[in-house]
């Protein structure tokens, strides 16, 4: 039972980090009330640009800044629709999904299934050898991954530019008023979680498959959207949103390797099952739309108001 | 700062400005994929030939761009019955995928007499769809549960569950791939003797032609526009707001279950992973580009399967993936989106202070 725990736990940061990052994103976008659709589209590209960033030899640290970066540049076509251009956030996002899946598809076509070296493990660092097996198993994604939300849970409740964001997603109006320059705010929200969501891909391709195929992301850009929803747009919340996705999804190949006997498909099937009921639950008490921030989805021009 | 010019939001938008935002985002967007094309590596001049010769102007072309447009047509015409009750189907290729296993199931288990068979798979298969919408459509109506998350988790679910399917109980046990057995000549929808154009096509016209009635002549039609400008006007006024918003949303879960069916029995003879895939993307913009207007619904998804034609050409010809036709549909639908705001807004230079 111990030998199961250790080895889930070591599988576990794969699955759990990818999630965890993106939905990072997702809470800074929507705190400043951009509803954020397309975790999928910014992960499709960051996994296919670090794949192709290793795969030409760079190194893989290039390679997850180079994932991170094709997010970004992602989230800026966004961004400028929905915060320039006012566009309909639902619809935007759902745009921007297809053109990052598109891009993918087309541009990474000749690079689909070449292996390739990414980020170390720490036990094949010159340091790292001696490490237990869980902690070996890992790479430096993970604290790097910690360090993040460590950051983004203090920056949203600590610091004074956290809480100017949080004011544009609650009142744009008010914040407005205040002396906070709503487009740049949201913007800057905008480009942020695009670059997690990025990241989030590069970790899949780079950190954890060493390789790239078309539709890696596999839907969890959509299961990232869940997560947000039930962590009730709280950085913290978000781990446990991700442990209990991720840390099912662990579950599956260790209990094959077990020898257990279940359907694959409907193993694979459970997380998101879960994912949905634990959102229906937790609505019947609390109503779904508990934490969100009040302007949420809304296009905020000065001149509407009169 | 981004404020350089300064948006005033207009009383009323003149159609003249309407149409000429909408097409001109459509001209910008078109233009734009189309550079993003040469830059692939397609002649400049094999543009013209490969999108509109080869997929509208000859007739071998033409019979694949109405084939494709089929199901395309179930599809947006599923997203838009949704839309006009402001409900968000981005669960479509779920519900397809079930209309596709209903039909699948009744042609393995060999269910009813030979000639009731085929209109029992398309029965089946719009309750399939319709059932799996039906869980979303309860959990927002009771909870408030949004409807963009627990459809799109159910058609990853539906996705795992034709794998696991295909890749245990129908797996066709002649050839060993994860695909369903062929369909019986009973099950499939008769060829309409040009091309690979089926009898599907008489269904997604009277598709189109029934929800134009419902939208246009009903007493259901007027609730329904109703309820999309506000719904709690709508139920202040005394309206059934629920009945509304169930059938429209449970008539939008049946038609994308339809175009799974007809897929598999007009153009696929058989299930297999690939047969919904991209249909998610289509119906929300054909749903857009259309305004939700079943009339509408049919010529954008008349065009837009000629861009599914295209696409496989140019996969063919130029080795260009089939994530292209994704690429356009991305490009295309931001582009008309952002145009929008010159229909929606005045923009006025602002003076030097």
């Amino acid at each position: 039972m111990t030998d199961f725990f250790l080895a889930w736990l070591t599988v576990l940061p794969g699955y759990v980090l990818p999630l965890l990052l993106a939905s990072l994103g997702v809470v800074l976008s929507e705190r400043a009330g951009v509803l954020n659709l397309c975790p999928e589209g910014f992960m499709a590209v960051g996994a296919m640009t670090g794949a192709l960033i290793c795969l030409a030899g760079q190194g893989p640290w290039l390679g997850v800044l180079g994932g991170t970066a094709a997010g970004l540049g992602l989230s800026a076509v966004f961004g400028l629709a929905v915060v320039v251009f006012r566009v309909e956030q639902t619809l935007a996002g759902l745009a921007t999904v297809a053109l990052g899946l598109g891009i993918t598809g087309v541009l990474g076509r000749s690079h689909v299934q070449k292996p390739f070296d990414g980020v170390p493990r720490l036990s094949e660092t010159s340091w790292g050898a001696e490490l237990p097996r869980v902690l070996g198993q890992q790479t430096l994604m993970l604290p790097l991954a910690l360090l993040l939300l460590l950051l983004v849970a203090w920056f949203l409740t600590r610091s004074a530019a956290g809480l100017r964001l949080r004011a544009v997603g609650e009142d744009p109006g008010a914040a407005d008023v205040a002396g906070v320059d709503v487009q740049i705010v949201q913007l800057g929200a905008v480009l942020t979680s695009g670059a997690f969501g990025g990241l989030a891909g590069a970790y899949l391709s780079v950190a954890s498959a060493h390789v790239w195929v078309e539709g890696m992301v596999a839907g969890r850009g959509w299961v990232v959207i869940a997560l947000v929803i039930f962590a009730r747009w709280r950085p913290l919340r978000c781990l446990a949103a991700a442990l209990l996705f991720g840390g099912t999804e662990a579950l599956m190949p260790r209990l094959q390797a077990l020898g257990v006997d279940f359907p694959v498909y409907l193993g694979a099937m459970l997380p998101y099952v879960l994912t949905l009921a634990v959102l229906a639950l937790t609505s019947t008490r609390r109503g779904a739309r508990s934490g969100a921030p009040a302007a949420l989805g809304l296009s905020y021009l000065r001149q509407d108001k009169h | 700062m981004l404020d350089g010019a300064l948006l005033v939001r207009r009383q009323r938008v003149p159609l003249r400005l309407s149409a000429a935002s909408y097409f001109g985002g459509l001209l910008f967007g078109l233009a734009l994929a189309a550079l993003i094309l040469v830059q692939l590596g397609v002649p400049t001049a094999a543009l013209w030939q490969e999108f509109v010769v080869q997929t509208f102007l000859t007739s071998q072309g033409l019979g694949q761009t109405v084939t494709a447009m089929i199901p395309l047509v179930l599809v947006g015409l599923g997203t838009a019955l949704a839309l006009r009750v402001q409900f968000w189907n981005i669960g479509i290729e779920g519900q397809l995928w079930l209309g596709a296993m209903a039909a699948t199931w009744v042609s393995i288990l060999d269910l009813g007499p030979e000639p009731l068979r085929l209109p029992l798979i398309l029965a089946l298969s719009m309750l399939a769809g319709a059932l799996w919408i039906a869980l979303p459509l309860a959990l927002k109506l009771l909870w408030d549960v949004s409807e963009v998350i627990s459809t799109l988790l159910l058609g990853s679910i539906a996705f795992f569950w034709v794998q696991h399917q295909l890749f245990g109980a129908w797996r066709d046990g002649k050839t060993g791939f994860p695909t369903s057995p062929t369909l019986d000549a009973a099950e499939r929808l008769p060829l309409l003797g040009w091309g690979q154009v089926h009898a599907g096509l008489w269904l997604a016209l009277a598709a189109v032609l029934l929800a134009a009635m419902v939208i246009g002549v009903t007493r259901l039609g007027f609730y329904a526009r109703a309820v999309g400008a506000n719904r709690r006007a709508a139920r202040a006024a005394g309206l059934p707001v629920l009945m509304t918003v169930a059938v429209f949303v449970l008539g939008s879960g049946a038609l994308c279950g339809l175009a799974g069916a007809v897929i598999v029995t007009g153009t696929e003879f058989r299930l297999s992973q690939s047969i919904g895939a991209g249909y998610l993307f289509s119906g929300i913009i054909i749903a857009y580009l259309a305004r939700s207007n079943p009339l509408a619904v049919l010529v954008v998804s008349f065009l837009l399967g000629g861009l599914y034609t295209a696409g496989g050409v140019l996969k063919v010809f130029y080795g260009i993936s089939e994530a292209m036709v994704l690429l356009v549909q991305g490009v295309v639908l931001l582009s008309v989106l952002c145009a929008q705001l010159f229909a929606d807004y005045r923009v006025v230079a602002r003076r030097p202070a």
